[in-house]
């Protein structure tokens, strides 16, 4: 018997008979289908108990209240807004919610490293132990004071409403050196206005709460102003019909139609930076007519008829001034807005009883101080600042916290020496001016003297400062560069060492006031979990080289660690038993100025248990009934700016007045103006984009790598451009390549540009994407604060 | 589910928040939108006139829901049974492991509520430290969209079993809800004729995007500005 | 005749080749196939619920405050009692030097384990509502050893894992609602 073709085929029939009889084809069919659900390559996500923690953000001045879930423990899969929370009532802006990627970033600092190559060599960083890493800094800060010269070593903090920058100021007091300077905001400006209108050393609260007008010169409301998520959540009452409370008006002045412009009730489209001059028409029509506040205006105010200085001189007083030159007229030529609407503006705001003016710049950068003061005026005019209070002024210290600094000799010869590069014209008042621009002017160019160290701490300015290369040729020129980022962004690689901090959501740590609000505001930030790296708190860190440097630096940073600095303020808290801490019920209605709130606590234990459960410590702000200024008035015009102006200056030197900063360049070369804009969408401080917020960003705003500028129709037909076109943007400062969206979003002959792309450092998903507005914008430093101010720049836009 | 776009400033956060909720995976580079995945997308809308009339408004949209049994786009089309519309909440159910990847339902989705994982997805190895258990990442050539949170109602119905509460009487927050910080989204039952939503539903300021269609969309928006209501029909007649 | 019987006798030796192929198909597929599909493997430590029995179920299988069920505990549970050994035993020696001393997770395999798109909600199938725990999972409270741990080699599951169809086979039966986001995420 042989085994033919036959027999084979039978028996493969018999096979195939069989099999069909057994599981292996349904079996096999069933689970090839189920390992393609389940790819090895896909995470699995671990399983666990849910629980939840409690924290502060840290990752704007918001102070908005968190919560996060963590699987076992460790590992945290989802943040949300704390409903319990005072200010942010569980809301979250979309930099909160993306909070995790951030934790998680793959651009971490994982622990201390040392630039072993050249500056700026990101090849070149080495992991260095934690001992090591603190000797080289204290040996350093030895060192320099050895030599004499304590003033040469600086700092640049991002964090400006943290015990950590109370640390720092202490540090350089007893230290000696005052070349101590955060991140310029617009609160540079107005502090020094207010300073220089009232005496006062206080940030402005406007009490958008009780407000039923507000006219809004150019802050951008919905795009991340002052502490965003209490502005969104005022926005969404203002747009709630109240039985018995009439509806808030909001009418918004700017240049672009912003997403505040185009949510607002009215909107007015004026030129652009010429949102000051508009103010001043409307104070002219208020005078004129007789409008404003009389009674605030004679008895708190001076300056507003002709007065004498303190040589004798006459000098002309606000209403003179504003009489003679910004009818409504002469505003209308500078503005672009009727005359008509600037008088109906003027009646409408002056019939108002709760009406507030607001003001600021799409980026958060000092304005021109004349114009600052223009806005102050108006709000004085309007009473605005009398009893009824829509804008207070809110201490920036509600406390003197820290002990007053031991300093030695040394220290007092050192803090004695002029901050490098401040021009002398800057007004002496309580506030100190925070002139970065000068100082890394003066660094960049070798002036005045060298910085021997330069600490960096949560700031960014080789991305995020305006002007940002100034930042980077000064970075290249400090003689060591210290950075304790806890990420590796454009400044870090700069440094010659880098002491990371510990992140946003796992430190200890603490938000002192709150930007904008019309009270006085304390929260203690916890960590949500446990740091996974090699990281350390930096106010540790500097307690730490405190203690190291031994002497009057020592006594004056006594404390074991930044968790005891912390419990003082909580100390501090119970010790001065006045305001409340409040969770979501807290109306700030109800907080009015001068009226101390009555303490619902009393022991200290029992405030710090509270604050780190989520509660926040508030209290009214001072009221203003006697100015420390040298009339004890408010004044509109300011004596204070008697010693940094000349003798023989003219009146509108002491006051406000429209005095835009002409741009460099050549009208003729660059026949357009570049204007920036900030959405929620972006993130423009001290953190990148998160991968998801990138999602948020149509392709009209940035497509691939380029990011789109808007332009009017009119220009882009001008200009020969079409929609998406490629272009190349130039500005004094260079030019980049940018695409083009034509929109009648800007007026014609401008360019505008989102800020918060352009990075060069960090991953994959955030780098080389479109261009950083900071290196295309010209700064102007303001001929009497020196603070550096950004409105516009000139451009030139061609086909690329 | 509605949507106050009187109240919505567009910031996003909606959008985030789902992203984190629902691992939802991402690219360096998110620009080509017919490819990016998005539960919940933001569209500008603008109401076409000229400086300085010009207005720009955000429209959040999350998946519809529909809830017209023969006019559920979606399930209607789908060949294998992985989306289907649940008669008892009314959610459109898309289960992607199921899904085969046809894109069909992409096709007649009229909202484009649906995205396509053209690529493995991919997290940064320390982000992956961040996804949650609660929702099961999704893999390469299946689609996924919004899916109302509903492990949250799962959730929700437990706490209750085991309070001993009935678990059809839940109620819970989507994500998106939680997140926005001007409490523009209200989500509930729209069966229940006391509940918020039905009660805004009725609202004058009331519109639903399509209507024209028979979709039957369980989302809701509310709007003063009748740009924004002409434009929710797309000029269909 | 003899080519009739020829022929006959052909298609009888026919169908002993069929046969062969299909018993010995029958054989592969029956006896086989299933030793190849699924590799065995040992749990990393020996549990025996039967040396337990000083505990109740509830003492470490129970529901937490959000309607969760905590399924197998983590090693924290264990450190409860076993923070220093009880016994000689070489398996308790594991547990605690290389587990609860180190707090490390114990990589349990489970037997039901279901993958990442399955929602089961423990809370909806408890005694009270006339489901057994056995009616899933295998009876532990005599147990002399642990069960061989049983995985596919295709898809990665546990011999055990419920299959979909037998959900929506009880589903249908008892009334409950067989939607797709009752049992999918």
């Amino acid at each position: 018997m042989s085994l033919g073709r036959r027999a084979f085929l039978q028996f493969v029939g018999g096979a195939i008979g069989g099999t069909l009889l057994t599981p292996i084809p349904w079996k096999l069919a069933d689970d090839s289908a189920i390992w393609t659900q389940n790819w090895s390559w896909r995470p699995s996500p671990e399983r666990g108990e849910i629980t939840e923690t409690t924290g502060t953000c840290l990752l704007c001045p918001g102070g908005c209240g968190i919560q996060a879930r963590l699987v076992n423990g460790h590992r945290a899969i989802y943040v949300k807004g704390n409903p319990d929370h005072a200010v942010s009532r569980g809301g979250l802006c979309p930099v909160g919610a993306a909070g995790l990627q951030y934790l998680y970033a793959p651009y971490r600092i994982t622990q201390p490293l040392k630039q072993t190559g050249k500056r700026g060599d990101p090849q070149g960083f080495q992991p260095i132990a934690w001992n090591e890493a603190l000797k080289i800094v204290a040996d350093k800060l030895a060192a320099v004071r050895k030599k004499g010269l304590p003033h040469t070593v600086a700092c640049i903090t991002g964090q400006d409403r943290s015990s950590v920058t109370d640390l720092w100021k202490q540090f350089f007091a007893a230290y000696g050196s005052p070349n101590l300077y955060t991140m310029p905001r617009h609160s540079d400006s107005t502090r020094l206005a207010v300073a220089l209108a009232t005496g006062y050393d206080a940030d402005l609260g406007f009490h958008l709460e009780k407000a039923t007008y507000v006219l809004n010169f150019g802050a951008p409301l919905l795009e991340g102003w002052a502490a965003p998520v209490r502005i969104q959540q005022i926005f969404s009452r203002w747009q709630t019909e109240q039985p018995g409370l009439p509806k808030t008006e909001l009418v918004h002045v700017e240049s672009r139609c912003s997403l505040t412009a185009s949510k607002a009730d009215r909107w007015i489209a004026c030129k652009p930076g010429t949102e000051a001059a508009l103010a001043l028409g409307i104070a002219h029509v208020l005078i004129r007519e007789k409008l404003y506040d009389a009674a605030f205006v004679s008895e708190k105010v001076f300056g507003f008829e002709d007065w004498t200085d303190a040589a004798g001189a006459l000098r002309k007083g606000f209403k003179a001034l504003v009489l003679a030159k910004y009818s409504p007229k002469d505003v209308a030529a500078v503005t672009g807005v009727d005359a008509q609407v600037i008088q109906e503006l003027a009646r409408e705001l002056a019939r108002q009883k709760n009406a507030v003016v607001l003001w600021g710049q799409s980026s958060d950068t000092p304005n021109n101080l004349y114009h600052d003061l223009a806005f102050l005026a108006l709000n004085a005019l309007i009473g605005a600042l009398s009893d009824k209070a829509m804008v207070s002024l809110v201490p920036s210290q509600p406390w003197q916290a820290l002990p007053e600094p031991a300093m030695d000799l040394e220290a007092f010869k050192g803090l004695g020496q002029k901050p490098l590069g401040q021009p002398t014209s800057v007004p002496k008042t309580k506030v100190r001016p925070n002139t970065l621009h000068a100082f890394l002017n003066a660094l960049a160019n070798g002036e005045e003297y060298p910085i021997e160290l330069l600490f960096v701490h949560e700031a960014n300015p080789a991305y995020g400062l305006s002007e940002n290369t100034l930042a980077v040729q000064a970075l290249q020129k400090a003689g060591m560069v210290v950075s304790f980022a806890s990420y590796l962004d454009e400044t870090a690689a700069y440094a010659d060492l880098i002491l990371p901090n510990h992140n946003a959501f796992e430190r200890l740590d603490d938000v002192i006031g709150l930007p904008g609000a019309p009270f006085a505001f304390y929260a203690v930030a916890t960590p949500i979990l446990k740091p996974h790296y090699d990281t350390k708190s930096t106010g540790d860190v500097v307690l730490g080289l405190a203690k190291t440097l031994g002497g009057t630096v020592a006594q004056s940073l006594p404390w074991k660690n930044y968790e005891e600095v912390l419990k003082l303020r909580a100390a501090k808290i119970a010790e001065g038993a006045t305001g409340l801490l409040v969770d979501a019920t807290f109306d700030p209605a109800s907080v009015e100025p001068g009226v101390s709130l009555r303490a619902n606590f009393k022991k200290a234990a029992d405030v710090w248990k509270k604050l780190t459960a989520g509660s926040c410590w508030v209290e009214a702000p001072q009221a203003l009934d006697a100015c420390t200024t040298p009339s004890g008035r408010f004044e509109l015009a300011c004596q204070g700016l008697l010693a940094s102006v000349s003798t023989n200056a003219g009146d509108e030197l002491f006051m406000a007045h429209y005095k835009p900063l002409p741009p460099s360049g050549n009208a003729g070369e660059l026949p357009l103006l570049l204007t920036t804009y900030r959405s929620l969408s972006l993130a423009p401080g001290y953190v990148p984009n998160a991968p998801f917020m990138n999602k948020l960003l149509p392709d009209d705003l940035l497509l691939k790598q380029d990011v789109f500028v808007e332009v009017h129709p009119e220009t882009a037909r001008k200009l020969g451009l079409r929609h998406k076109a490629k272009a190349v943007l130039k500005t004094p400062l260079g030019e980049a390549p940018v695409r083009v969206r034509v929109a009648p979003t800007v007026p014609a002959d401008v360019v505008a540009l989102p800020e918060g792309l352009g990075h060069t450092a960090y991953d994959e998903y955030v780098q080389g994407k479109g261009v950083n507005a900071n290196s295309l914008v010209e700064v102007h430093l303001d001929p009497v604060t020196g603070l550096g101010t950004v409105w516009a720049t000139r451009a030139q836009l061609r086909l690329a | 589910m509605v949507i106050d776009l009187d109240k919505c400033t567009g910031c996003g956060a909606c959008a985030v928040a789902c992203q984190q909720e629902n691992n939802v995976s991402f690219r360096p580079d998110e620009s080509d939108k017919l490819r990016t995945i998005a539960w919940m997308t933001l569209y500008r809308l603008d109401n076409g006139k000229d400086y300085p009339e010009h207005r720009e408004a955000m429209l959040p949209r999350p998946c519809m829901q529909c809830d017209s049994p023969h006019h559920s786009p979606c399930t209607f089309v789908c060949p294998v049974n992985a989306t289907v519309r649940d008669e008892h909440t009314g959610i459109v159910d898309h289960i992607a492991v199921r899904c085969i990847g046809c894109r069909y339902c992409m096709v007649a989705c009229p909202y484009h509520a649906r995205s396509f994982n053209w690529w493995d997805p991919k997290w940064p190895k320390t982000m992956e430290a961040m996804l949650s258990p609660e929702v099961s990442p999704r893999m390469r050539g299946v689609v996924e969209k919004c899916t109302f949170c509903h492990h949250r109602l799962n959730r929700a119905r437990d706490r209750a079993r085991i309070n001993g509460e009935d678990p059809d009487g839940v109620v819970y927050t989507p994500a998106c809800a939680e997140a926005c910080p001007t409490g523009a989204i209200t989500f509930g039952n729209l069966r229940d004729p006391h509940s918020d939503v039905a009660r805004l539903a009725k609202d004058p300021r009331a519109f639903r995007i399509l209507e024209k269609l028979h979709t039957e969309p369980k989302v809701y928006y509310l709007s003063s500005d009748q740009w924004i209501h002409k434009q929710s029909d797309n000029d269909l007649s | 005749m003899g080519e009739v019987k020829n022929s006959t006798s052909k298609k009888g030796l026919g169908i002993v080749f069929f046969l062969a192929g299909f018993v010995g198909a029958l054989i592969l597929g029956w006896v086989v196939f299933p030793n190849l599909l699924y590799s065995s493997k040992t749990q990393p430590v020996t549990f025996l619920h039967s040396s337990h029995e000083d505990s109740s179920c509830e003492d470490c299988h129970y529901f937490r405050d959000d309607g969760s069920y905590s399924g197998v505990p983590g090693v924290a549970k264990c450190a409860e009692c076993h923070e220093e050994p009880m016994t000689e035993s070489e398996d308790e020696r594991i547990l605690v030097e290389e587990y609860i001393q180190q707090e490390r997770e114990i990589p349990w395999l489970v037997y039901a384990w279901q993958p990442d798109n399955v929602y089961f909600s423990h809370a909806a199938h408890t005694e009270e509502q006339g489901i057994e725990c056995v009616r899933c999972h295998r009876d532990v409270s005599a147990e002399e050893k642990m069960p061989v741990y049983k995985e596919n080699r295709i898809t990665g599951y546990s011999k055990n894992t419920m299959k979909m169809v037998e959900c929506e086979k009880c589903h249908a039966e008892k009334g409950a609602s067989n939607s797709c986001h009752i049992c999918h995420k």
